[in-house]
């Protein structure tokens, strides 16, 4: 960045923070009549039966009397995006799609049609740390299901054909997404933030489509999928003993065959900010986001981050959101947010608003960055930000497949088994001071980069006070 | 010949559904003097419950002149009372430890909580006291006229396809203004709606007899009632307008339409036929066929297009903007698809066509009919499993069908319907002439009104082309 952008962002920053002083509105008072909330309930704990097979696979059971159904999620570690490198960008969604689309018993479509008799659904994606193989069935169907999932995992077919038309329709896929701004958005993001770390790539191109081959299908499958880099959860209406005997019966024999990956390096905690403006001729909005690289779920400042983050950007609540969308009328949503995968982090905030008050939107989104790191949160709202993510906990887990995915979640970033149990006493210990010490070390302005997806015609001018940013064609 | 696939199904599948696999609901409903019906959807499971409050009015009711009214009020129910004032929902709604949102719909606008169930009480106090009345207020009207505004920006004017297949699908399939008009509404009529229209609109339809008021979850029907006796009891009710007759007749000439998107890359259809009317003897038959055809990869379309013919490389369906079982007026079922480059609209429509002929003259086998069965009652199970989508579905099948116990019905009515069944709806309802298509390709940018004459020598397209 040049010498006169700083000194324009300054001279920004400083306008900013005196209008964020006079416009710190005080919370509105709670009508007099409104019942108090009654007392918490105690938190129910999920039983958790863990075994780790011989072969290193962890099994996880929670038995759930609730609705008939039965959910089984493997999860693979150092599968993911990040184990793709540049030239294969997104090669793991491909992968992933690819081991429901038949195994050596079973074509495309008799797998489809079996899933079917089950009552049953069968996902798998992939994610930046891993793969995630999700099905469910009918809770009289736990062993099909589960002979069919590792039959998914272990022996997937890529058959010609299916890769063939695979490929045909992701680059399709990748087509109607670069029309829309979010994602063009998120991919110039994530490059800004992790700069050459293996994170930065999340988005496939045409090429490393066009280059995946059945053969580097296979070669890639029999890298990841390890037994000792893998989760098995099984919840829903089964009994423990069950389940680990269908865990043992299907994946007891599974061993790795190829040589693992490398573990990526842990990415980088801090960049250089850029200022880039996507050209979109004839949009309407603009679509602002501001991000800089985070910290790993297993950083100490985890916790505190993810209230600081509930303070100013997530929920209707937000800080961000009240005022961009209830105050100011620009959006229909703003948010900021820490997010956290295994070997690092980000934090990015955004809002799709009116071309003409990009500018504007753009000032309050440093406003509210420097308020939070420059005055403590008052006692209320912190005290209101942690019964909402505390309650939005409980909420969430209500429903199995949540629940599910919690757990292999939080095992994907490395967290241990005891933080789903210890989660809402630790977010409750966070203090004032310490969102404040997160705001002004995560939130700090000047750390962070600006990407716009829009018109250059109409939102280009509205920019200038925020740096020099580098227009990027389509 | 019922019995008989049955029987056979069974054999073939000696696995599949089971006793162990059924699950019902248990349902409470009670009407209070004023008009305002509660149902309660006990289950101890968890420490938290799902709210929901519907009611029956939607974008099918919304004025002439006033498209996208509904849902604008929908947003203003949000912006406060005279007691409870701007700001005081949502921070309830966040200090309690929940979260909220609200739709609009073709028959209905639902407001939805969910939360510990610690926050109910406040909960049901925040609903009550905006059924009662709102603060009428043009700071809030303003705001949310850009609110909604923006909303419509990002989802339609500067999203690739718009909406269109559902949005403009309607508008080129019904003939009544009530069903065909753009529920998201122009910036024209969201821009003239006054406070009067406010007034009117909160007076006419936000009544408790109006109304269903749905808690599913760690609650007791007897303690559900006694709360929400307690704070809606005394709430007059109020006249409502009769309903208008909603109803037209299936199409009798296929109708197309080809537009140019400047924002998307990839063309797509979307392809809708009128639907039986709610309840009818063909309603069950149709939501069967509609998922032997588009419910997921096993699928005939899925299977014939995506698949087979490989000429769309995506496949999605809708009813309307709801579900199967949630309409209470003309609605559609829309199939989605981006096509292949070398595809065309025309061959899209001549293998659905094609498949449909297959269907009409063999009809479904028995297998077949018994693993969609089993899948879709396991997705109805799917879809209350969550106490707030519990909550939900009772309040809308109650408004909508009179009886919140259809909840439990509907596994039943999908289980009857018969491969014969099948074949009859398909022939008068998957018919082109009963057809809508809009065929939605990629169009360059048209040239803006006045350009500002940018500088001749800067070709700004070939200078910023570098990535960093």
């Amino acid at each position: 960045m040049t010498t006169t952008a700083r000194l324009t962002l300054i001279a920004a920053a400083l306008s900013a923070a005196l209008a964020a002083q006079a416009a710190s509105p005080a919370p509105p008072a709670l009508p007099p009549e409104l019942p108090p909330f009654g007392a918490d309930q105690p938190l129910p704990a999920p039983r958790i039966v863990r075994q780790r097979l011989p072969n290193g696979l962890e099994v996880w059971v929670v038995p759930r009397a609730g609705l008939p159904r039965v959910d089984a999620l493997l999860v693979v570690r150092e599968a993911g995006l990040s184990a793709d490198g540049a030239p294969r960008a997104g090669f793991a969604t491909l992968l992933a799609g690819l081991l429901t689309e038949g195994t050596a018993r079973r074509d495309a479509r008799t797998l489809a049609q079996d899933v079917q008799a089950l009552g049953g659904t069968l996902n798998a994606s992939a994610g930046a740390d891993g793969i995630t193989i999700d099905a469910q069935a009918l809770a009289s169907q736990a062993e099909p299901l589960l002979k069919l999932l590792a039959e998914v995992a272990r022996e997937p077919a890529f058959a010609d054909g299916e890769v063939k038309l695979a490929k045909a329709n992701a680059l399709e896929a990748l087509k109607a997404a670069s029309a829309t701004p979010g994602f063009r958005a998120e991919g110039a993001m994530a490059q800004a933030i992790y700069g050459r770390h293996a994170y930065a790539v999340s988005q496939a191109t045409e090429a490393a489509i066009t280059a995946t081959t059945p053969a580097v299908l296979r070669t890639a499958h029999a890298q990841r999928f390890r037994p000792d880099r893998s989760l098995l959860v099984i919840a829903g209406r089964i009994d423990a003993a069950q389940a680990l005997k269908l865990a043992q019966a299907s994946f007891g024999d599974w061993q790795a065959t190829g040589e693992a990956l490398p573990v990526p390096p842990a990415a980088p905690r801090s960049a250089t900010p850029v200022r880039l403006l996507l050209d979109r001729p004839g949009s309407v909005q603009a679509t602002v986001r501001l991000g800089r690289p985070g910290i790993p779920a297993t950083d100490p400042d985890y916790l505190p981050l993810r209230v600081t983050s509930g303070v100013l950007g997530e929920g209707f609540s937000s800080r961000v959101n009240l005022k961009l969308r209830e105050d100011k009328g620009y959006t229909y949503g703003a948010s900021a947010r820490s997010r956290h995968a295994l070997h690092g982090g980000s934090i990015v905030a955004g809002a799709d608003v009116r071309n003409e008050v990009t500018g504007a939107a753009l000032q309050e989104f440093d406003a509210e960055f420097r308020r939070i790191g420059r005055e403590p949160v008052p006692r209320q709202e912190l005290r209101e930000t942690q019964r909402y993510m505390t309650g939005s906990f409980v909420v969430r887990n209500q429903v199995q497949s949540a629940l599910a995915y919690t757990l292999a979640g939080n095992w994907l970033l490395g967290l241990p088994p005891s933080f789903v149990a210890d989660y809402v006493q630790q977010v409750n210990r966070v203090t004032a001071a310490q969102v404040q010490a997160m705001g002004s070390k995560y939130f700090a302005p000047e750390t962070l980069s600006i990407v716009v997806v829009g018109d250059p015609a109409a939102v280009a001018g509205q920019l200038k006070a925020w740096g020099t940013f580098q227009t990027v064609a389509k | 010949m019922r019995n008989l696939h049955a029987l056979l199904a069974f054999w073939l599948l000696p696995l599949a559904a089971v006793a162990a696999d059924t699950w019902t609901l248990p349902v409470t409903t009670t009407t209070l003097p004023n008009g305002l019906t509660l149902v309660v959807s006990e289950d101890h499971s968890s420490p938290t419950v799902g709210i929901s409050v519907v009611y029956k009015v939607g974008m099918r009711r919304e004025p002439q002149g006033r498209t996208g009214f509904a849902h604008l009020f929908e947003h203003l129910m949000f912006q406060g009372t005279p007691k409870a004032p701007k700001g005081v929902f949502d921070r309830v709604v966040t200090a309690g430890g929940g979260d909220n949102n609200g739709s609009t719909r073709a028959d209905f606008t639902n407001y939805i909580e969910r939360a510990p169930v610690s926050a109910l009480e406040s909960f049901l106090w925040l609903e009550a006291d905006r059924m009662k009345t709102l603060d009428f207020n043009p700071a809030t009207l303003k705001n949310q006229q850009d609110v909604v505004k923006e909303e419509i920006r990002v989802n339609v004017k500067n999203s690739p396809y718009g909406g269109f297949m559902w949005i403009d699908i309607g508008t080129l399939a019904f003939d009544k203004w009530a069903n065909k008009h753009d529920g998201y509404g122009s910036f024209e009529d969201l821009e003239g709606a006054s406070l009067a229209d406010v007034r009117a609109f909160h007076r006419d339809y936000y009544g408790p007899n109006n109304a269903v008021l749905s808690i599913a979850g760690d609650v007791t029907p007897a303690r559900a009632l006694a709360l929400v006796k307690k704070y809606f009891a005394a709430i007059p009710r109020r006249a409502t307008p009769a309903l208008a007759d909603f109803g037209e007749p299936l199409g009798q000439t296929e109708r197309r339409l080809t537009q140019g998107d400047p924002l998307a890359e990839v063309p797509a259809i979307a392809a809708a036929w009128k639907m039986p009317a709610r309840g009818s003897a063909d309603h069950a038959p149709m939501v069967v066929l509609g998922e032997v055809l588009t419910g997921g990869n096993a699928s005939v379309f899925y299977q014939g297009l995506v698949k087979g013919r490989e000429l769309s490389s995506n496949l999605e369906s809708l009813w309307g903007l709801t579900g199967p079982w949630e309409y209470d007026g003309p609605t559609l079922f829309t199939v989605f698809a981006m096509y292949k480059p070398g595809g065309s609209a025309d061959a899209l429509l001549a293998a659905m066509d094609e498949d449909l002929a297959t269907l009409r003259k063999n009809g479904v086998d028995a297998a077949t009919l018994q693993r969609v069965k089993t899948r879709m009652k396991a997705d109805w199970y799917n879809g209350l499993e969550s106490f707030l989508g519990r909550a939900d579905m009772l309040a809308r099948l109650q408004a909508l069908w009179g009886d919140a116990g259809v909840v439990n019905r509907v596994p039943d009515w999908i289980d009857a319907v018969t491969a014969d069944e099948l074949k009859r709806v398909a022939g008068i309802y998957l018919t082109p002439a009963n057809r809508a298509v809009i065929d939605r390709r990629p169009a360059p940018l048209a040239a803006p009104a006045a350009p500002p004459a940018p500088p001749a020598p800067a070709a700004p397209a070939a200078a910023s082309a570098a990535k960093p």
